[in-house]
């Protein structure tokens, strides 16, 4: 996947290219419009981040080049002024998805695959990993060739934790990502704890490998277990 | 009630009272001269009878029903003028009348007659009925007079402060424009419309410093905190001991504080500002049973059971954002501030909506925890701004908030009106 990043605070920008990175994708950046403009208009990419506020002008105005574009990238907005009408006119404008900041990176490369999949595969392929294997469109789930039983959230919570495989996920980007702005006084970390053991239970009943670890407390991460 | 007729009424009062001191004393004069001119008429009379004495007509021949002529011995000094009431016969009336009698005794040659003469008293029923009348009579010319004078003249004078009563009533923060008013005759008035003028452009430059800290706040500590946030998360990436670990985690939990303390308080700013579209009228049943839909899941998995009333289509006035905002603080406080085995009640109807849970006893007083940042449970994931913010969304609404705790029940009640 090869993405375009429009975001002129260097430290974010540093931020978002070092997570990507260890996910192989491609990341080229651009600092303003002006220069967004000319990256757009001589190569293609799949995705474009865009941040609103850049130092030349209104991302939004982007929004208008990129739909006149032969082969449209997907567009997602990641924009600090979290305002409702900002939202509404970006996806209007034809965005993809609207991110306000600050987000979790986990959560950023979450939104960048879902849209990545919708627009490559229209939502129809596959997440497999070893013997899960994932299909989106009709949120099933099966180990080993055997259906689970999931919830919506527990269904949420597996393709979150493998899209973002082999990292540790810190608790409150878990919570973000299940309830979004829901849980802000809420103990949501019992919450997530008892989500983790009914997805845990449900995956080794039916076979599968317990691919799930506790970090220090601090977050789980799904992935390959070394011993 | 209108200045004017506040006024009127005062007025009337004061006018009403003021007759009434005015008729008694009037009355009271009134019946004093006529007691004293009568005294005199008698004693013009007396003289008369006295001197025809005099010239020699005899006393027999004299009396009359009105006259009495009574010798007295002759060694009795002369009596002055007494008059006095009393009750006698009136022939005219048939009747026992209220009379004055003057009398008088006189010398006359080697003869003391006492003269006394009677004359009807004008009653006191009489006077009392003549004082009434003048004084209603005036009365009634008064209030014509000030009718006139508070339809017509009072509105003209009034006018400039009527005007500026209206121009104040449609200030608002959104229009912008401070308040310009047109100069007036009358001193008072153009002090306080400089007043208001002065007070409305300050009120306007203050608005507006506000607004724009409460915008540039967001931003500018919402950019810092997603660098940290995003280091953070790289970090936990890194390998790591469990010490750095706790450190970072420790750092990532505080900075998520941040960013929420950070967006409740310009939501709450942007509240108390108004910032918030005018609202429209909006189905709250759709919006609550959506966030109850949404929360059940968490209801479950807290063990509580949740019993709802909700009446379909209740329609009220509040931005549809707001109300989400609103709802979800509720719901959020109802789960968290209640116990495994619990239970949550929530009651929809066309005016009121009670949200009512099972929960501890708490140790502070509930209007405390109204307050900003006053919370009672230590959980660090609170920011204690919930119910803060629904107080200023009712206070911005104009909806009734009220949050009671009894025994282990807390209820908070929200009228619509």
């Amino acid at each position: 996947m090869k993405i375009l990043l429009i975001e002129d605070n260097r430290e974010l920008t540093q931020n978002i290219l070092q997570y990507l990175s260890h996910e192989g994708i491609l990341c080229e950046v651009a600092s303003n419009l002006f220069e967004a403009q000319d990256k757009i208009l001589s190569f293609e990419y799949d995705c474009v981040l865009l941040d609103l506020m850049l130092p030349d002008g209104n991302g939004l105005n982007l929004l208008n080049i990129i739909r006149k574009l032969e082969i449209r990238p997907n567009v997602l907005i990641i924009s600090a002024k979290n305002s409702l009408d900002d939202k509404i006119r970006g996806l209007d404008l034809g965005a993809d998805d609207y991110l306000p900041k600050p987000f979790h990176l986990s959560e950023l490369l979450a939104r960048l695959k879902a849209i990545y999949r919708r627009s490559k595969f229209s939502g129809s392929d596959e997440i497999q990993f070893n013997e899960i294997v994932i299909q989106l469109q009709n949120f099933q789930v099966n180990v080993h060739g055997k259906q689970l039983e999931l919830t919506k959230k527990e269904f949420d919570l597996l393709v979150f934790l493998i899209t973002n495989k082999n990292r540790v996920l810190g608790k409150n980007a878990i919570a973000q990502h299940l309830w979004g702005d829901y849980t802000d006084n809420l103990p949501s970390f019992d919450f997530i704890y008892q989500h983790i053991k009914n997805l845990r239970k449900k995956i080794s009943e039916a076979g599968g490998n317990d691919y799930l670890t506790t970090v220090y407390g601090i977050g789980y991460k799904f992935g390959e277990t070394q011993s | 009630m209108k200045l004017l007729n506040l006024l009127t009424s005062v007025y009337l009062i004061i006018i009403m009272v003021a007759l009434l001191i005015g008729g008694f004393f009037i009355y009271r004069k009134l019946g004093d001269e006529i007691d004293f001119e009568l005294g005199m008429e008698l004693d013009r009379q007396i003289e008369a009878y006295a001197e025809r004495i005099r010239q020699g007509v005899s006393p027999e021949a004299l009396v009359n029903e009105r006259l009495e002529i009574k010798e007295l011995p002759f060694q009795l000094d002369e009596e002055n003028l007494s008059i006095r009431d009393t009750i006698a016969y009136h022939d005219p009336l048939s009747r026992e009348e209220k009379q004055l009698k003057a009398s008088k005794s006189f010398k006359i040659e080697n003869r003391h007659y006492r003269i006394s003469y009677y004359n009807l008293v004008i009653e006191a029923e009489d006077i009392t009925e003549t004082v009434v009348y003048t004084m209603l009579v005036v009365f009634f010319i008064q209030l014509v007079f000030l009718g006139l004078f508070f339809r017509g003249i009072s509105n003209w004078i009034l006018k400039p402060f009527q005007h500026t009563l209206q121009k104040i009533q449609q200030f608002n923060f959104q229009t912008n424009k401070p308040l310009y008013f047109e100069k007036s005759k009358v001193t008072e008035f153009n002090h306080l419309n400089e007043f208001l003028e002065r007070m409305t452009q300050k009120l306007l430059k203050d608005y507006r410093q506000i607004k724009e800290f409460s915008e540039n706040i967001s931003h500018e500590i919402q950019t810092p905190t997603a660098v940290v946030s995003g280091k953070l998360e790289n970090l936990m990436n890194s390998e790591m001991t469990e010490e750095q670990a706790h450190l970072i985690y420790a750092a990532y939990q505080n900075n998520e504080r941040i960013h929420k303390i950070v967006k409740s308080l310009s939501l709450l700013a942007k509240l108390e500002n108004e910032e918030f579209d005018p609202p429209s009228q909006i189905d709250l049943s759709e919006i609550l049973e959506k966030n109850i839909a949404l929360l059940s899941e968490l209801v479950v998995l807290s063990d509580l059971k949740l019993q709802t009333e909700i009446r379909p289509k209740v329609m009220v006035k509040i931005h549809p954002f707001i109300a989400e905002i609103m709802i979800n603080n509720l719901l959020g406080n109802a789960i968290k501030h209640n116990f495994k085995g619990g239970w949550i009640k929530i009651q929809l109807k066309l005016d009121h909506m009670i949200i009512e849970n099972s929960g501890s006893p708490i140790r502070q007083d509930s209007s405390e925890l109204i307050q900003r940042f006053k919370k009672e449970s230590e959980n660090p994931e609170s920011v204690g701004l919930g119910l803060a913010i629904v107080n200023q969304i009712c206070k911005t609404y104009k909806f009734g908030f009220g949050y009671v705790i009894r025994d282990d029940i807390h209820t908070i009640t929200i009228d619509f009106k």
